[in-house]
């Protein structure tokens, strides 16, 4: 009952988040030197990919919890799947918003750039992780292999988030730099962006909860299912 | 009966063990791609575009093969040709190569930004021929000062009819 009311409260609070998000960001933020209005992309753009990391961030330490073998639990597993495919929805945004704000500022949809590069695979990667979930087998094998997958495909994080640093990029750095705490923009500007980021935040929250929660009752009902069969089966007499 | 049965479990567990198999290739070429992209990283020999300095270094190797040229575009050297082309000259690290870009230049291409042009060398010649500009900005965004807009706009405001 409780849990219910604070999940109720993160997903109205995420929804009234992005709601000012988009209007401070529309309609009370300056245009910025140079970029014009096109500055107004940087309070959704950034977030969508900070959601996208921490959705994979989760997913890693659910599936290392869950290969733990003394916290070996299914939640563990439905968990790390809950969060994988909010990620995937993130990065997909990721890769539209930056896409556009791609064709306004440098003047194309897309290029092979290593940033852009790292993040498609990201994509590609954990889509084919949920594919890998879907694969029929037994329930312990499937999530142990899972959390494999999952451990594997995060090793592209940090290689998404460094590339900017580490190779020829066309993508400018970070502007909420974590390694030097620098931040680049200042005022009601930088209130939208840490608004953004803390709205998706709680957007990702609340998905990832009610994700989790339909597998936790898709197994109840896999379970209840198997019991009134077999109940069934007793009923018209068989010989188990 | 029961050695009519055996078979089933037995081509289960073959099969299984093949699933297992393939699994665990497909693991190996994963993690093979990926540590040869962090090494790639680590050895920057992964290079999305070549610097003009380094493009003129490398002039008779490049021939007339298509590449990513970065460098500044100088001031005061852009100039519109006839139809969408546009001619400008690049600067990098003391080079300076003139670029004849076909097509309009994206929305923010201005002198005194760094951009990055695909095309290739035009015959023997060190002047570049390009049809995509990139323009590259860096993460810094200030706002605009209102003030200033508004005498812009006050100044231009008595040529209007």
């Amino acid at each position: 009952m409780k849990s219910n009311r604070i999940l109720r409260l993160t997903g109205a609070l995420g929804l009234a988040g992005v709601v000012a998000t988009f209007w401070l960001g529309l309609f009370v933020t300056p245009n910025a030197e140079f970029f014009g209005s096109l500055v107004r992309l940087l309070y959704v753009h950034p977030s969508m990919a900070w959601v996208a990391f921490l959705a994979y961030g989760m997913a890693f330490l659910s599936s290392l919890l869950y290969l733990w073998p003394r916290t070996r639990h299914p939640r563990f597993d439905h968990l790390a799947g809950a969060s994988a495919e909010v990620g995937v929805v993130f990065t997909g945004l990721t890769l539209v918003t930056g896409s556009i704000w791609g064709r306004t500022t440098w003047g194309v949809w897309w290029t092979w750039d290593p940033l852009l590069t790292t993040t498609a695979l990201l994509f590609v990667l954990y889509l084919g992780y949920l594919a890998l979930r879907r694969v029929p087998g037994d329930p312990e094998v499937v999530a142990r292999r899972s959390a494999i997958a999952a451990l594997i495909a995060f090793i592209d994080v940090p290689i998404v988030y460094f590339s900017v640093t580490w190779w020829r990029s066309l993508h400018q750095p970070p502007t909420v730099n974590l390694a030097s705490r620098h931040l680049y923009v200042h005022g009601i500007m930088a209130f939208t962006l840490f608004l953004s980021f803390a709205s998706f935040t709680l957007v990702y929250a609340w998905l990832t909860a009610q994700r989790y929660r339909l597998y936790a009752l898709a197994e109840k009902e896999a379970d209840e299912g198997l019991d009134l069969a077999l109940e069934e089966r007793r009923a018209e007499g068989v010989p188990a | 009966m029961s050695t009519a049965t055996t078979p089933a479990p037995v081509a289960a567990r073959q099969s299984a063990a093949a699933t297992r198999r393939r699994l665990a290739i497909v693991g190996v070429i994963i993690v093979a791609a990926l540590g040869f992209l962090v090494y790639k990283g680590l050895t920057s020999a992964i290079v999305f575009f070549k610097t003009a300095s380094e493009a003129l270094a490398n002039r008779a190797a490049l021939g007339n093969s298509t590449f990513q040229l970065e460098g500044t575009v100088v001031h005061g050297s852009v100039h519109h040709l006839g139809g969408a082309s546009v001619a400008f000259e690049l600067r990098q690290g003391g080079a300076t190569i003139h670029v004849v870009n076909s097509g309009e230049p994206p929305q923010l291409f201005r002198p005194g930004l760094p951009v990055v042009v695909v095309g290739h060398f035009v015959g023997t010649s060190d002047s570049f021929a390009s049809d995509q500009i990139m323009v590259k900005h860096s993460q810094q965004y200030i706002a605009a000062h209102p003030s200033r807009v508004r005498a812009a706009g006050a100044k231009k405001s008595p040529a209007r009819p």
